[in-house]
């Protein structure tokens, strides 16, 4: 019965590595081949030592629903980093043993997302999870996590996944310091600024334009507009309608795409001359410029991650761009280093332990390579999970590719002022 | 403050417009055949890509694309109606939901999976125009929308009351029974009412199209207050989802300026509420016209 199984592993592996441009339906059914499978491969495992040979990684990504279309490029960038470990070698400290990604869809829904992560880890064995895109996805993902005791490594920017939690961990800067970089950012357009900040009532834009509200002052910024809308609104005239009567000249929206692209089509209606920081989320996806064309020239965003920052990030920029025909953006590209980090946890682990990962990660100091492919080139986490090392990097449409503009370390082109 | 109020209700009109459309649909619908279509949302849908595609393929304006979207709806409508509905429609009610509901999921996944999830748009050259008079200013694209969105309801109206189908449709919605006895052919009249509703959600999927991104879920958006804007007018009033959208938008509207961003649809639901309890029937005073 054991032997059955081992003999049918190895061509197996290869199925569990569904490719993301296929449909949904095709999808869901590798995935499940590939749950089934592996589940498989972990139970025979503890019956013959010699056999352990593939490491489990989970990926969360919302798939389908609203946020689709972002989910399905991270698992996109999941695989590429997968396989680039996997051809360099795997992980030598466990004989060569290679990554096995199983991926998950989490639906762009909370409730999903809590049975689809429970669902995960125990119907597998996984050393590690990364996921989720959206902070409010994270958030819940992590809670289990932490109760299952599976360390999850996310590029989601809320500072709540810093909070008395021990196996999360988050390499890239946080919505404070996305906040701050913003702020200095206006000062580069106006020796006065005076911001409006609209935002969506979601976890992700609560947390990011409270942390712009927080440090305003510090910085010399004055806010003129603080306002929460409702995602996913049919008509952001009225919001603009409110921009322009605070008298402002720098507009930070806090926003996921839709959003956005109605946003900034309104502004330009109105003919109101305002620069526009969209700060991250759906601002930093090249769908973006494909969608507001030309009138996204010269905006300007804040990212965790950016394709121009460094070889390694140009590289793996690259070989994305064949595989999906556009620029590997901000979330897919971090959790590409995210992948690197949890394999040079497992290096390190000598072990698949989801425990022994967490221990290797918290002492995780990398400022070469894939893994310290990050704005600040190094990564090392406190004790709240955070890398001590992470910033955003300042970002400007030009051409119609996404240019680090700021700080003046990261920068790869100047700043265009409009 | 006058010339904010002016913008809002202005605002609030022009998006009114769209719901109409919508509701006008769902309402026409209720009234005629008698059952709620869950899916008016996705014929929008429907409408939208039918313009993106005509846009980007072959390069026809949006507004141009009328002329297909609302045909190809009408025959699809009436198709929907002859195979499907008709079936359904008995005392129990319960099928009848599943239908249109099933009907809603199946379109969503199907455009999911043929047209992914990705946003599309569509740039006219008059998509970021607007008008500017003194302080306030009109978004091209937006009224030539309710402009549209007006003269159709319009001619729907024209057509209920002046043709000898449109009137057999409101004797129809009045009382099925009778006229049948009357010699009216229920079944022409149902599928040329469901037709006709999924034309005006495909108008409105083509007239948002020049200032709205069309994806699988747009609507969802729509639906939503599509419904509020049918129970608000009295379910199966023509002219009161008409007059009530049009409140609607103008109240989201003032709502966001008002009391926040984020609480437009409170003040929506909290008119809804309030007629609901002082007029349980509805604006329309529960007359089905």
């Amino acid at each position: 019965m054991t032997k059955a199984r081992e003999q049918f592993a190895p061509p197996q592996k290869t199925v569990s590595l569904p490719s993301s441009s296929q449909r949904p339906s095709r999808r869901k059914f590798l995935k499940n081949a590939g749950r089934a499978i592996a589940a498989g491969v972990a139970s025979a495992v503890p019956l013959r030592g010699y056999a352990a040979d593939l490491v489990n990684i989970g990926a969360l990504y919302p798939t389908t629903g609203s946020m689709a279309q972002i989910g399905v490029g991270c698992v996109t960038a999941a695989k590429l980093a997968v396989e680039m470990i996997n051809e360099a070698g795997g992980i030598k400290s466990l004989g060569g043993a290679k990554l096995n990604l199983i991926t998950s869809d989490v639906q762009s829904d909370t409730t999903v997302t809590r049975t689809e992560t429970d669902r995960l880890i125990s119907s597998n064995k996984l050393s590690a999870i990364h996921g989720c895109f959206a902070s409010a996805l994270t958030l819940i993902a992590s809670e289990v996590c932490e109760r299952a005791k599976v360390p999850i490594i996310t590029g989601s920017s809320s500072d709540q996944l810093n909070k008395g939690r021990t196996y999360t961990f988050t390499p890239f800067a946080r919505a404070s310091q996305f906040a701050k970089a913003q702020l200095q950012m206006s000062k580069l357009v106006s020796e006065q600024p005076k911001v409006a900040v609209i935002f969506e009532n979601t976890a992700f834009g609560t947390a990011t334009s409270n942390g712009l509200k927080e440090l305003a002052p510090g910085e010399g910024v004055e806010i003129v507009m603080f306002e929460p809308y409702s995602a996913g609104f049919t008509d952001a005239s009225p919001l603009i309608n409110k921009v322009k009567a605070s008298g402002a000249n720098a507009l930070f929206s806090v926003s996921y795409l839709n959003d956005l692209i109605l946003i900034v089509r309104t502004v330009k209606q109105v003919g109101l001359n305002i620069a526009i920081n969209g700060g991250s989320g759906g601002f930093v996806i090249p769908d973006f410029y494909k969608n507001v064309g030309k009138l996204a020239e010269g905006l300007q965003g804040v990212a965790h991650w950016n394709h121009d920052m460094d070889d390694n990030a140009q590289k793996v920029n690259a070989e994305y761009k064949k595989r999906a025909g556009e620029f590997l953006f901000e979330y897919a590209g971090g959790l590409v280093a995210q992948t690197y980090m949890i394999a040079d946890a497992l290096e390190r682990a000598g072990s698949a332990d989801p425990q022994k990962v967490r221990e290797a990660l918290s002492t995780l100091d990398v400022s070469t390579g894939f893994a310290a492919m990050a704005p600040g080139g190094r990564v090392k986490f406190g004790p709240d999970g955070k890398n001590i090392f992470g910033r955003p990097v300042g970002v400007q449409w030009q051409n119609g590719d996404l240019a680090s503009v700021f700080p003046k370390d990261d920068a790869r082109a100047p700043l265009i002022k409009s | 403050m006058l010339e904010t109020v002016a913008q809002a209700v202005i605002n609030g009109l022009l998006i009114g417009g769209i719901y109409a459309l919508v509701s006008i649909g769902v309402t026409l619908i209720f009234g005629v055949v008698k059952i709620v279509n869950f899916a008016q949302g996705e014929f929008v849908m429907i409408g939208m890509y039918i313009t993106f595609f005509l846009f980007n393929s072959l390069g026809i304006d949006p507004l141009l694309s009328l002329f297909v979207s609302m045909p190809v709806l009408f025959v699809l409508g009436a198709l929907i109606q002859h195979f499907l509905i008709r079936r359904v429609l008995g005392p129990n009610d319960m099928p009848q939901i599943f239908l249109t509901f099933a009907l809603s999921l199946l379109l969503l996944n199907l455009s999911l999976l043929l047209f992914s999830a990705n946003y599309r748009t569509v740039h006219t050259f008059y998509s970021d125009e607007a008008i500017h008079l003194g302080g306030l200013y009109i978004p091209v694209a937006k009224l030539i929308a309710f402009v549209v969105a007006m003269g159709l309801s319009g001619a729907l109206w024209v057509f209920l009351h002046t043709t000898d189908l449109g009137k057999a449709m409101r004797a129809a919605a009045q009382n099925r029974d009778v006229a049948t006895l009357m010699g009216i052919n229920p079944n022409r009249v149902f599928a040329v009412a469901f037709g006709a509703a999924l034309a005006l959600a495909g108008a409105a999927g083509s007239l948002l199209m020049p200032f709205y991104s069309a994806y699988p879920f747009v609507g969802q958006v729509f639906v939503l207050m599509a419904f509020v804007a049918v129970v608000l007018g009295t379910l199966g009033n023509v002219v009161g989802a008409l007059v009530a959208s049009l409140m609607m938008g103008v109240a989201e509207s003032l709502g966001i300026q008002f009391v926040g961003a984020d609480s437009g649809l409170i003040v929506v639901f909290a008119m809804l509420l309030l007629t609901l309890a002082f007029k349980p029937t509805g604006l329309g005073g529960g007359r089905v016209r």
